[in-house]
């Protein structure tokens, strides 16, 4: 697809962060969270550097490699996978703001509290949120269960 | 010695009811929470609550059901496994006309309606049994039908359909059965061994206390707890014998988006029926995933990560009913195990519902239970 065609969609957001984060695009929506993130990242570095990210990706996980590496890109792109992780949005280095210009509503924040019970973490390590998600009473006394992606095939 | 009881006549009938009655709390579970999952994380917190509550209730009285069954030597093996256990959703369900039918749908004003369908009662002026009321009620409309779900193999094919108005009505006749027995048989009644009694040990979920059951009282404490939860004191009452509002009414709190007053210390000064005057709330109808009403795994496309995560729902449900078998059957350890799973189907339930069905515009996915 060509990269001019690739709009900042809520779609696209989401086949970006299945090849950043290892989860499916169903187990992403599952989470609830797809509109909340989509937004967050706009308010925070706008329309125009969210677009630039996915024109970049167009819809190829061979071009996520770039994008890791780009001085510009990549810390937006490990931002977001933080965001999917931890709910939490980092505020971008001093240096990335220094070269591509200090961003209006950049901090540190937790996109929003029902969002962290929804982190990615949490099932990686096979736990639930303390305290903000129930587990079941004893549960804990058993062995974690992990979710495992599944063996991404070579294109 | 006038017998109280309408249609249970012998310990075997009792067991049948006792089924009906697991049949009956259960089959509100997909419904209540398949319309508490649809709503979107954060929004109608004061729905997602009331629903969440309720449902955890309906749980209680299953297991309290169970154990008045096993109290009186029912055998629960094959109850909770047997094809036709869950229903086959739209379902005429308990305390239902035949001129409505449950869903499983997302939460909406039509799901409501339906809720408090589920629940509404009959007011009683006392206790009595189910023959009068539609003469001391002229101004209802339609009898209520609760068709029992007897199986052929049970004997009850020359049986006509028994009719009860309510869930409260049908939970009467058990009551009425229970005493009846109890006047014939005594304490014979009862099984001496209470190894498969589900305890508080092995049961907690802060809806109420669950019922050792071993004895005429206990058995009609558990079956009084299910009747007051769900339809109140019966008598025109807006709360039940704790002074807690009743299901119907909670419901009714959500179509009109205001909280009922209960005062506790003084009853007496408590809302009456159909007028809360409680705090206000907005609820947001818009804030609810387009959950496809009745879905089946047919609906999902062959191969889509949605119908193999259905498939993988509608296994696991099938499982975990198994396994609450398998402890109210005398392995009652087994159940904090069996409980664990279910929270693990929940986040299984929230993907489905979050997720949009390929080919299927503007509409997700549910929970396959069947």
């Amino acid at each position: 697809m060509d990269s001019n065609t690739y709009k900042l969609t809520k779609e696209h957001f989401l086949d970006f962060s299945a090849a950043v984060t290892g989860f499916s695009k169903f187990k992403l929506q599952g989470t609830g969270q797809v509109s909340l993130y989509f937004d967050t990242i706009r308010g925070v570095i706008g329309d125009e550097m969210f677009a630039e990210l996915l024109q970049t990706f167009c819809g190829d996980s061979k071009n996520v490699d770039k994008i890791m590496a780009s001085l510009k890109l990549g810390p937006i792109a490990r931002n977001i996978i933080k965001l999917w992780y931890i709910a939490t949005w980092e505020q971008l280095p001093l240096v990335w703001q220094e070269k591509f210009g200090a961003t209006l509503n950049d901090g540190t924040f937790i996109a929003s509290p029902y969002a962290y019970t929804e982190g990615l973490l949490w099932p990686v390590i096979g736990v639930n949120p303390p305290a903000a998600k129930a587990p079941g009473y004893a549960t804990w006394s058993e062995p974690p269960k992990f979710y495992k992606p599944k063996e991404k095939k070579p294109n | 010695m006038t017998k109280r009881a309408k249609h249970i006549k012998t310990v075997e009938d009792l067991h049948q009811y006792l089924k009906d009655a697991m049949k009956i709390e259960h089959a509100t579970l997909p419904p209540y929470l398949t319309a508490l999952y649809s709503l979107k994380p954060g929004s109608n917190l004061e729905a997602f609550h009331m629903i969440r509550a309720i449902a955890v209730e309906e749980m209680l009285h299953l297991t309290l059901v169970v154990n008045v069954f096993n109290a009186v030597g029912g055998n629960i093996e094959g109850v909770l496994t047997d094809s036709e256990f869950v229903p086959h959703y739209p379902t005429y369900l308990p305390t239902g006309a035949t001129d409505f039918q449950v869903n499983v749908e997302k939460f909406s004003r039509e799901a409501l309606e339906t809720f408090c369908n589920i629940e509404r009662s009959e007011d009683m002026k006392e206790e009595s049994s189910s023959d009068n009321v539609s003469e001391e009620e002229p101004s209802q409309p339609k009898e209520f039908l609760l068709p029992i779900f007897g199986s052929c193999a049970d004997g009850r094919k020359n049986q006509p359909e028994q009719k009860f108005f309510s869930i409260g009505q049908f939970y009467q006749e058990v009551i009425d059965g229970f005493m009846d027995l109890y006047e014939q048989e005594g304490q014979n009644l009862f099984s001496s061994d209470s190894s498969k009694q589900i305890s508080r040990e092995y049961y907690y979920n802060g809806a109420g206390e669950i019922v050792k059951v071993t004895n005429l009282d206990s058995a009609l404490k558990a079956l009084y707890i299910i009747q007051n939860q769900g339809e109140g004191s019966r008598k025109g009452e807006i709360y039940d014998s704790e002074k807690k509002l009743c299901h119907y009414y909670r419901f009714q709190q959500l179509e009109l988006g205001r909280y009922y007053v209960i005062d506790e210390s003084n009853p007496i000064n408590s809302d009456q029926p159909d007028n809360p005057t409680g705090d206000s709330f907005t609820v947001d109808w818009d804030a609810v995933y387009p959950v496809l009403e009745n879905a089946k795994l047919s609906d999902y496309p062959q191969g889509s990560q949605l119908y193999t995560h259905g498939q993988e729902f509608q296994k696991a449900y099938s499982k975990f009913l198994a396994q609450i078998e398998k402890s109210f059957d005398g392995n009652p350890k087994q159940l904090i195990p069996a409980v664990g799973e279910m929270f693990r189907l929940k986040e299984l339930a929230n993907s489905l519902i979050r997720n949009p069905i390929p080919g299927k515009k503007g509409v997700n996915g549910a929970p396959i239970y069947r």
